[in-house]
C-alpha cells in the first residue's frame, strides 16, 4: 500500500499535464481563434499523425538523428571533460575554445554547417552533437575536478597507472555530475533536434510541424507540439530512472522535506 | 629510558633490544615548503632526518599543523620534499606504491564501492583471484568488526566504521610499511582499544613496519617501538624516544607497569615543557 503523500506525489505529475490541457481547452474555447485550436482537437490529431506512415518515418528519422548525435557526444565529451578536470594543460588547451562556442546557439552555426556538409543527416546530426558536447563537457571538467585527492592517492597506492586511475576513480566518482550534464545534454539534444529540422526542412518531426503551420493545419501544430513534448517528457523520465540507478550510492538517503529537487 | 636528541647533526641511531634490523625507510634532511595563497612561503617541514628500521612501529606524536600528515605523504611518494631525500630500501621515493600502504587521516573510501568492494580493491589489482580476495577481505572485515556490512555503501557509515574499513582496505593488499594518519582518530574508547590491539596483533604476526601518527601519548607508548616526537612552526623532530617494554604487550598489564607510566608522564611533560603546549588532543 502507497501512502497517501507517496499517492500524492505519484499523481501530481499527471495532474499537473490534466490541469494545463483543461487551461488550454478553455482558454481556446473563450478566445475562439482559428490558430488556437482546443486541447481535444489537437488530442483527436494525434492518432492521424501517429497512424500516418509518412509521418512515422519522419519521426524515426529525428529520433536517430538524436540518437546519434547525443551517443556520439557523450562518448566524446565524457573522456575530453574528465581529461580537462585532471589536466591543466589539456584544460588550457581547451577552455579558451569551448569558452568562446559556449554561448553562440549551435541553431546559429546551422547555414555555416548547411553550406559545407548540405542540409541532410550530417548537418542536422552535427548540430546535436554540438548542443549536447558542452554541458557534458562542462559537468564531466567539474566532476573530474572535484574528485579527492586522497582517493588517487590510494588507487595509486594499490598501483593503478595514471590511465587506470582516471578509467577506475575518477570516471565513478565523477559518474553522479557527468550524469547530470547528459540530463541537460539530452533535453538539449530534443530542442536542437526541432530547430535544425526547422532551418534545413527535409525530414523529421520539426518538418511535420512546420510544414502544418505553413499549411494552416494549426490541430496537427499543437498535436506534434504535444507528441515533441511528450517524447522529452519520457525521454528525460526514462534516463531519470537509469541515472537514480546508477549513482544510487551517492544519493542522499532521506527526501528533505520541502525541497524542490 | 633512552632519549634520543633529535637535530639531525646528533642523530644516532638507538640500540635496540632485539637483533638488528636493517633500514628500510630513510629520511634525509627532508624540509617542506608550501607556498600559500597569500603569496608567503609556509615551512610545513624542516630538516627532518629519521631512519625507521625494518620491521619497527614508529609512532609520530605532535601538535595540530605541525606536519605530521606531510611527513607520511612524502614517506608515501604522493609528495615530493621541497628539499632533501626519503628512501626506501635504498632507493629514493619518488613515486607511490603498493609497498606503502596508506590509512589517510580523511578515509578516502571509493563511495561508488560497498564495504567489501572497498577492501577487495587493493587485492584485485595486485592479481590475487576473485574467490581468493574475497574470502581474505570478508575475514578482514570481520576483524575490524564490521560482519554484517560488507554490502553497506560509505556514506550508509558512520566515522569511526569508515575508519576501520579504511584499515582494512589497506591491509587487504599487505603492503611492507603501513603509513597509518591518525586512524584511530574517530572512534570510542572501546572500539579503539580493540583495534589497537588487532593492530598489535597482526604486527607482531607479520612484522609490517608501521609509521603511525597519533594525537595521542598512550596509544604511541602502547603500539609503539620508539615515539617521534615533532614541534610546530616549522615542523622539526624534537625527540625520539625509545619505548624499551616487553612484547608481545597486553594491554591490562601494561597499564600497571611502571616502565608504562613513566614514559607516559615524561613524554607529556616533555609537551608541556615545550613552548608549543602539549599534543592537541
Ligand atoms: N597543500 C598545502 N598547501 C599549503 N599548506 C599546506 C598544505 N598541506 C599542509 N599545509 C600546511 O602544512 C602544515 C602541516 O600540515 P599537516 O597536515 O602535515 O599537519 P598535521 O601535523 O598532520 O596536523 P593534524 O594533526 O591537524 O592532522 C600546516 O600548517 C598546513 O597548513
Ligand atoms: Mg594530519
Amino acid at each position: 500500500m502507497m501512502s497517501p503523500a507517496a499517492l500524492i506525489r505519484r499523481a501530481a505529475p499527471v495532474l499537473a499535464c490534466l490541469g494545463l490541457l483543461a487551461v488550454w481547452q478553455v482558454a481556446s474555447l473563450v478566445l475562439k481563434n482559428d490558430s488556437f485550436p482546443t486541447a481535444i482537437d489537437a488530442i483527436r490529431a494525434i492518432p492521424d499523425i501517429l497512424g500516418d506512415k509518412e509521418s512515422l518515418i519522419n519521426i524515426l528519422a529525428s529520433l536517430r538523428r538524436m540518437a546519434i548525435g547525443f551517443g556520439v557526444a557523450v562518448l566524446v565529451s565524457i573522456p575530453l571533460g574528465l581529461l580537462m578536470g585532471r589536466s591543466r594543460g589539456v584544460a588550457a588547451f581547451f577552455n579558451p575554445l569551448l569558452m568562446v562556442i559556449y554561448p553562440v546557439p549551435k541553431a546559429a552555426l546551422m547555414p555555416i554547417i548547411m553550406l559545407w556538409l548540405g542540409v541532410g543527416d550530417v548537418t542536422k546530426t552535427l548540430v546535436i552533437f554540438l548542443g549536447v558536447s558542452l554541458p557534458v563537457i562542462y559537468h564531466s571538467f567539474e566532476g573530474a575536478k572535484a574528485v579527492e585527492e586522497k582517493m588517487l592517492w590510494s588507487g595509486a597506492a594499490m598501483g593503478l597507472s595514471p590511465a587506470q586511475r582516471l578509467v577506475r576513480i575518477v570516471l565513478p566518482a565523477a559518474l553522479p555530475e557527468i550524469l547530470t550534464g547528459c540530463r541537460t545534454g539530452l533535453v538539449l539534444a530534443l530542442i536542437t533536434m526541432i530547430t535544425s529540422e526547422m532551418i534545413a526542412r527535409q525530414s523529421g518531426a520539426g518538418n511535420i510541424l512546420f510544414n502544418a503551420l505553413d499549411m494552416g493545419q494549426y490541430d496537427t501544430v499543437f498535436a506534434m507540439i504535444i507528441i515533441v513534448g511528450a517524447m522529452g517528457i519520457c525521454l528525460d523520465a526514462i534516463f531519470e530512472r537509469v541515472r537514480a540507478r546508477l549513482v544510487r550510492w551517492s544519493e542522499p538517503q532521506f527526501d528533505m522535506p520541502l525541497s524542490f529537487s | 629510558m633512552t632519549v634520543v636528541p633529535a637535530r639531525s647533526s646528533e642523530w644516532v641511531r638507538p640500540v635496540t633490544s632485539r637483533e638488528p634490523a636493517s633500514a628500510i625507510i630513510e629520511i634525509d634532511r627532508v624540509s617542506q615548503v608550501f607556498q600559500t595563497s597569500a603569496r608567503k612561503d609556509h615551512v610545513a617541514l624542516s630538516d627532518i632526518s629519521l631512519t625507521i628500521e625494518e620491521g619497527a612501529f614508529v609512532s609520530i606524536l605532535g601538535p595540530s599543523g605541525c606536519g605530521k600528515s606531510t611527513l607520511l605523504y612524502i614517506v608515501g611518494g604522493f609528495v615530493s620534499p621541497t628539499s632533501g631525500t626519503a628512501k626506501i630500501k635504498g632507493h629514493a621515493i619518488t613515486g607511490p606504491g603498493p609497498d606503502r600502504g596508506p590509512v589517510f587521516q580523511e578515509f578516502a573510501l571509493f563511495p561508488w564501492k560497498t564495504v567489501l568492494g572497498n577492501v577487495v580493491y587493493g587485492p584485485r589489482q595486485q592479481g590475487v583471484r576473485a574467490a581468493e580476495a574475497e574470502a581474505q577481505s570478508r575475514t578482514l572485515i570481520e576483524m575490524v568488526g564490521l560482519k554484517g556490512f560488507e554490502n553497506f555503501y560509505p556514506k550508509e557509515l558512520s566515522g569511526g566504521m569508515k575508519q576501520r574499513v579504511a584499515l582494512a582496505r589497506t591491509l587487504a593488499y599487505h603492503p611492507e610499511v603501513l603509513l597509518m594518519d591518525e586512524p584511530f582518530g574517530a572512534l570510542d574508547a572501546h572500539t579503539r582499544t580493540r583495534l589497537q590491539n588487532d593492530l598489535l596483533n597482526i604486527w607482531e604476526r607479520d612484522r609490517k613496519t608501521v609509521l603511525f601518527v597519533t594525537h595521542s601519548v598512550d596509544e604511541a607508548v602502547f603500539l609503539s617501538d620508539k615515539v617521534v616526537m615533532m614541534s610546530k612552526s616549522p615542523g622539526r623532530i624534537r625527540q625520539v624516544i625509545d619505548i624499551d617494554l616487553p612484547r608481545p604487550r597486553r594491554r591490562n598489564e601494561l597499564l600497571l607497569d611502571s616502565r608504562y607510566q613513566k614514559y607516559v608522564v615524561d613524554i607529556e611533560r616533555m609537551f608541556d615543557d615545550g613552548d608549543e603546549g602539549g599534543p592537541a588532543s
